[in-house]
């Protein structure tokens, strides 16, 4: 069974169509990818999925449940974890604390147990501790668990959010253009922390990206979007050749760095 | 810009014994120069630094609480029934400290401004006002119409009582309050705020009638004082009374009394902050501070948690109004204007929102500032006017001067000036807020790479 | 000349006017229906009797008397808050930001108006002016009200707002906040040094206290007098002038063109060669100049004003411009006139309708009440402003 359903999904902005009837399936266990040129509605894709936006119409499924009209923070303790196309930390907390608000929805603490450190809350919070510190590892952040957030370098900051969003111990992970601003050998570092996330902890990946070298390295599966319609989807072999794809690229790709559409 | 020299010497100064004996010595001096001479502003501001001192020098943690407490509980007491206006200024000081300590989980943590805050103060002060006095069995009389012999409703022993349920009912309004308008983007927040604000202080102006709930703007009074065990004036007397050098009366010892529960609110404010900034809550509070959209892409309940925030403070600020009403035996809608909660406000802006030590140096500072500065020049300028002091250059006779210009009643410059300046210059306060250091054991590797 | 003419685009002058008098006569309509409809209703029942008993007269026919009056009152305020409500809306159009202290700049332009009266009376040349040189002072004083407001908005703007434009959203509130209350006790700090009194009365002079008769109607044994007073045909002409020249500027100019821009997208503007501070300076100029005038016609309907004058208005008028959809200056013009009318109706008839339990005493809330509905159930305000895009 799919993971993730979406079924004639219509996102207008007034009069304009962001997000026009698009049906789309992801199983479970698979690194997927969304193309697409600027302007395409892939932002606002990921927005609707997520519960920023409520799509005007169409049914969105995720792990057998409708997500309609759930606010994001519903979806999120559903299994859906996001990070953010120009980074969203939070920039005044530690780098452990940023971890810490990513494990909110598992954290069981009562205010009772907070304003009295009852022996749960000082377990819990010692649990959550370690596992954090195991997550900055795991990403690839070591020794920096009290610097702030905003005083990491970029590419530091990138892989922190990664981090948040896997505290969350999600389902899916939605990732909106992870490797921009990186050096190739970044790209590649990242890249790797990817398969390694999907392989040794089943976690489904969904990416948006611009960098087609990322795209083609890692997806398994492709969906082209443009004007806010999905165009093609295939495997990289047959998205490199499909007539359209190329079209809409050549035809608009010159356009390059645009703002996508911001989110909020 | 310090030379070698000096900083030689403070980083000196800050190491081994020598920051015990600094606090000590600033206590000591600033208590016995306020011993000496009980008049002076300046002694009084030499003694009160000496919180700054001990905040500011690092020295073991029970050292520090043993100084604190002498000085909070033995030295200001004596000192303040000495001289009643400083056990006043004390008392202020605690009572927005407390106000301020309260408005900070709204603006600081969670980044709500607020420009209400006084509203729940009122509440709580209302509220001990309505059941603490006669006003129950004037309600079917118009202001000042009522008969002179009406009983009290509660007696005395209710007051302790009433701090805990006016932490519920300010905490309930709070919630009754924010839940329509918490979904608002921040300015618009604030807007509505400080609409609720006016909202509440109209009420307490208007509701005297079809019943005469508030009395109107004449206001309650008068208001029952909470029970005092009277050993405690004659317990007061046989310790401290050859140091204070008069005995003292029970009307003062009210006054230490209300002092000390002020502070106690406070400590357990500091407590409850501390522990909340700390766990699931308080970081919630911060991200949605930080991001909003991130913060409700991780899963965290926007409008639960800044009600939550709303209702703490809110329950806060309650409880300080049953205080509030209790010292001060009287209530009009005067005392809960909007410049109230700019006041507190620029008390959290001042010492750096989000930081406690900050905030309390915020609330102390905007206090002295209000009633010793402010009123200190209000009593020169008079001095002045009689006198028949010239200003040189443009011969200007003090004796002339308008007899309006009343520093004293300055507040909102100073309010003004504190908020425009420290948002341009020092927008994180004078202590900024820090987090946490955690101690990480696995976490040190390959630290300073 | 005949070159000027061509150049001057009449529908935009038009247009305004004709939007003035719609949403003016359909709010009249529209409130006058509600009460009428209320009071046809409470009539029967013991509200009415009362009335009856204490007055003679029902309910309804009271009603009727008194709407001229309260329509015509509605409206002077309301146009009052329209032209204060511009300012918040220009600034916000183009900051994204509230100007706390406008209310305080409105203050301040009501004080240099009326104090430049008082001058003029204290030489004792209003006693003896002529109609025409009445109307002449009384241009003197809105001039020097919003010349003192603008030039005082600008150099706010330039020192208290400017260094904060690329904070994060509270801080410059905050610093506007602060402004606010400096100014307010700036205002009494000045007026204890040089006069000594903080009241200050708008002097009696020309014929502004007259009461022009429209019309009479009979209405079964009570006779009905439509009459207007001079005051509100100034205050309601003056403002109707403004707003008009206001739209004609930033719709039918370049320089308005030039503040459209900034309010769309500062970076693309200044690519474009639009010198972005320039033009948010102009913005507060004008936003200050309305502001000021609307003090000077405030104090004129009035009479009597103090350094706290400007906070109801103030936020009456940001309450207005939120109804009509905050950003949009065709809205912060209906936003004006709802809560004027709106107001003064709920002001007039709430007491006689809850037998005195609730009565003028609440207008203030009144407007409170409509700011949190109209946040809660319809942020983009009545005009839909595109604010909910930009945010």
């Amino acid at each position: 069974m799919a993971l993730l359903e979406t079924t004639n999904v219509v996102k207008k902005f007034g009069g304009l169509i962001a997000v026009n009837r698009v049906s789309f399936q992801l199983d479970a266990g698979r690194i997927i990818s969304i193309i697409g040129p600027n302007g395409a509605g892939k932002t606002t894709f990921f927005n609707t999925l997520t519960g920023i936006y409520h799509p005007e119409e169409g049914r969105i499924i995720f792990n057998g449940k409708s997500l309609h009209k759930l606010r994001p923070d519903q979806i999120a303790s559903r299994g859906i974890s996001r990070t953010f196309q120009n980074i969203r930390l939070f920039g005044n907390m530690s780098v452990i604390e940023n971890i810490l608000v990513g494990m909110h929805v598992h954290l069981k603490q009562s205010p009772i147990d907070t304003l009295f450190h009852l022996p749960f809350f000082k377990k819990e919070e010692k649990e959550s501790e370690r596992k954090a510190l195991e997550l900055m590892t795991y990403v690839g952040l070591k020794g920096v668990g009290n610097e702030l957030a905003r005083n990491l370098p970029y590419g530091g900051q990138r892989r922190l959010e990664i981090a948040r969003a896997l505290a969350a111990a999600p389902l899916m992970l939605l990732l909106d253009e992870p490797a921009a601003g990186m050096n190739p050998q970044e790209t590649e570092d990242i890249i790797r922390l990817f398969r390694r996330i999907r392989d040794e902890k089943g976690i489904t990946i969904l990416l948006i990206e611009h960098d087609m070298r990322v795209v083609m390295n890692i997806s398994e599966w492709i969906c082209v979007m443009d004007h806010g319609e999905k165009i093609a989807e295939g495997t990289p072999q047959e998205i490199r050749s499909d007539s359209r794809v190329i079209e809409a690229y050549l035809g608009r790709g010159a356009v390059a760095g645009q703002h996508e559409e911001k989110i909020a | 810009m310090i030379p070698h020299f000096f900083k030689d010497i403070i980083t000196r100064l800050e190491q081994g014994i020598y920051p015990h004996i600094i606090i000590l010595a600033h206590m000591v001096l600033g208590t016995a120069l306020v011993y000496t001479s009980p008049r002076s502003n300046l002694a009084f501001l030499v003694l009160i630094t000496s919180f700054f001192t001990l905040y500011y020098f690092k020295t073991d943690r029970r050292f520090k609480l043993i100084v604190g407490a002498v000085l909070t509980l033995f030295i200001f007491p004596v000192v303040g029934v000495r001289n009643i206006f400083y056990l006043e200024v004390i008392f202020q000081i605690s009572v927005f400290a407390a106000l301020a300590l309260g408005l900070n989980i709204v603006v600081g943590f969670a980044g709500l401004l607020d420009l209400g805050y006084v509203a729940f103060y009122a509440v709580g002060a209302y509220l001990w006002a309505f059941f603490g006095s006669q006003q129950f069995y004037v309600l079917p009389f118009a202001p000042g119409t009522q008969p002179s012999n009406l009983p009290f409703l509660l007696p005395g022993d209710a007051f302790y009582l009433f701090m805990f349920i006016a932490i519920l009912i300010a905490a309930i309004t709070g919630i009754l309050l924010g839940t329509p308008v918490l979904r608002l983007r921040g300015d618009y927040l604030a807007i509505v705020t400080l609409g609720f604000g006016e909202v509440i202080r109209v009420l307490a102006n208007n509701l005297d009638k079809p019943l005469n709930f508030t009395n109107g703007p004449q206001g309650i009074t008068p208001i029952q004082r909470p029970t005092m065990p009277l050993a405690a004036v004659d317990g007061f007397n046989a310790l401290f009374g050859g140091l204070v050098g008069h005995d003292v009366s029970p009307a003062d010892m009210y006054n230490v009394m209300f002092y000390l529960l002020a502070l106690g609110v406070i400590i357990v404010i500091v407590f409850v902050t501390r522990r909340l900034d700390d766990s699931k809550i308080g970081r919630a509070w911060t991200a949605i501070r930080e991001d909003e959209t991130a913060a409700i892409a991780m899963g965290v309940p926007l409008v639960r948690m800044k009600l939550a925030a709303f209702a703490v403070g809110a329950s806060f600020a309650g409880v300080m109004g049953v205080l509030l009403a209790g010292s001060r035996t009287f209530i009009s809608p005067e005392s809960f204007s909007f410049m109230q909660s700019i006041g507190v406000l620029s008390m959290v802006i001042l010492g750096g929102s989000g930081s406690i030590p900050g905030v309390i140096l915020g609330a102390a500072t905007v206090t002295i500032l209000n009633l010793q500065v402010l009123q200190g020049l209000s009593l020169y300028l008079s001095q002045l006017r009689q006198s028949d002091a010239v200003i040189p250059i443009i011969n200007f006779a003090w004796a002339n001067l308008s007899n309006q210009l009343d520093p004293a009643k300055y507040q909102r410059l100073l309010f003004g000036l504190i908020l425009i300046l420290m948002m341009i210059f020092r927008p994180e306060g004078l202590i900024p807020s820090q987090r946490r250091k955690r101690e990480l054991a696995h976490d040190e590797d390959d630290n300073g790479k | 000349m005949k070159r000027f003419l061509k150049s001057i685009n009449i529908p935009e002058l038009i247009r305004p006017l004709g939007q003035l008098v719609f949403f003016s006569l359909g709010t009249t309509i529209v409130l006058s229906a509600i009460v009428l409809v209320f009071a046809l209703i409470l009539d029967r029942t013991v509200v009415g009797q009362t009335l009856f008993e204490r007055l003679n007269v029902s309910l309804f026919t009271y009603t009727l008397i008194n709407l001229p009056q309260v329509a015509i009152d509605g409206l002077t305020i309301g146009f009052v808050y329209a032209a204060i409500a511009l300012g918040y809306t220009m600034v916000y159009g183009v900051l994204e930001f509230i100007n706390f202290a406008h209310s305080e700049i409105f203050a301040v332009g009501a004080f240099v108006g009326v104090e430049i009266l008082i001058a003029l009376d204290r030489f004792g040349i209003l006693a003896g002016a002529s109609l025409v040189m009445a109307y002449v002072y009384l241009i003197l004083a809105i001039v020097g009200g919003m010349l003192a407001a603008g030039g005082l908005a600008v150099a706010v703007e330039r020192v208290a707002y400017r260094p904060l434009r690329h904070a994060s959203r509270l801080v410059p509130l905050i610093s506007a906040i602060g402004v606010s209350f400096l100014l307010q006790d700036a205002i009494r700090l000045v007026e204890s040094l040089t006069t000594g009194q903080f009241n200050r009365i708008f002097p009696t002079f020309g014929n502004f206290d007259r009461r022009v008769i429209l019309g009479k109607m009979a209405l079964g044994t009570t006779n009905i007098t439509l009459g207007v007073s001079i005051k509100s045909i100034i205050v309601i002409v003056s403002a109707v002038l403004m707003l008009v020249a206001l739209n004609y500027l930033v719709n039918a100019t370049k320089v308005g063109k030039a503040i459209r821009a900034v309010a769309q997208d500062h970076p693309t503007a200044s690519l474009m060669g639009i010198d972005v501070n320039r033009i948010i300076s102009l913005t507060f100029l004008v936003g200050g100049m309305l502001g000021g005038a609307a003090g000077v016609l405030y104090a004129l309907k009035f009479t009597r004003i103090d350094a706290f004058v400007g906070f109801f208005p103030g936020l009456k008028a940001f309450t207005a411009a939120v109804l009509g959809g905050i950003g949009n200056m065709t809205g912060a013009l209906l936003g004006g006139i709802v809560l004027g009318m709106l107001e003064t109706y709920a002001g007039s008839y709430m007491g006689v309708f809850t037998m005195g339990a609730a009565g003028t005493e609440y207008k203030d809330i009144f407007a409170f009440s409509i700011l949190i509905l109209v946040l809660i159930f319809r942020p983009q305000g009545l005009m839909g402003a595109n604010v909910a895009q930009k945010a």
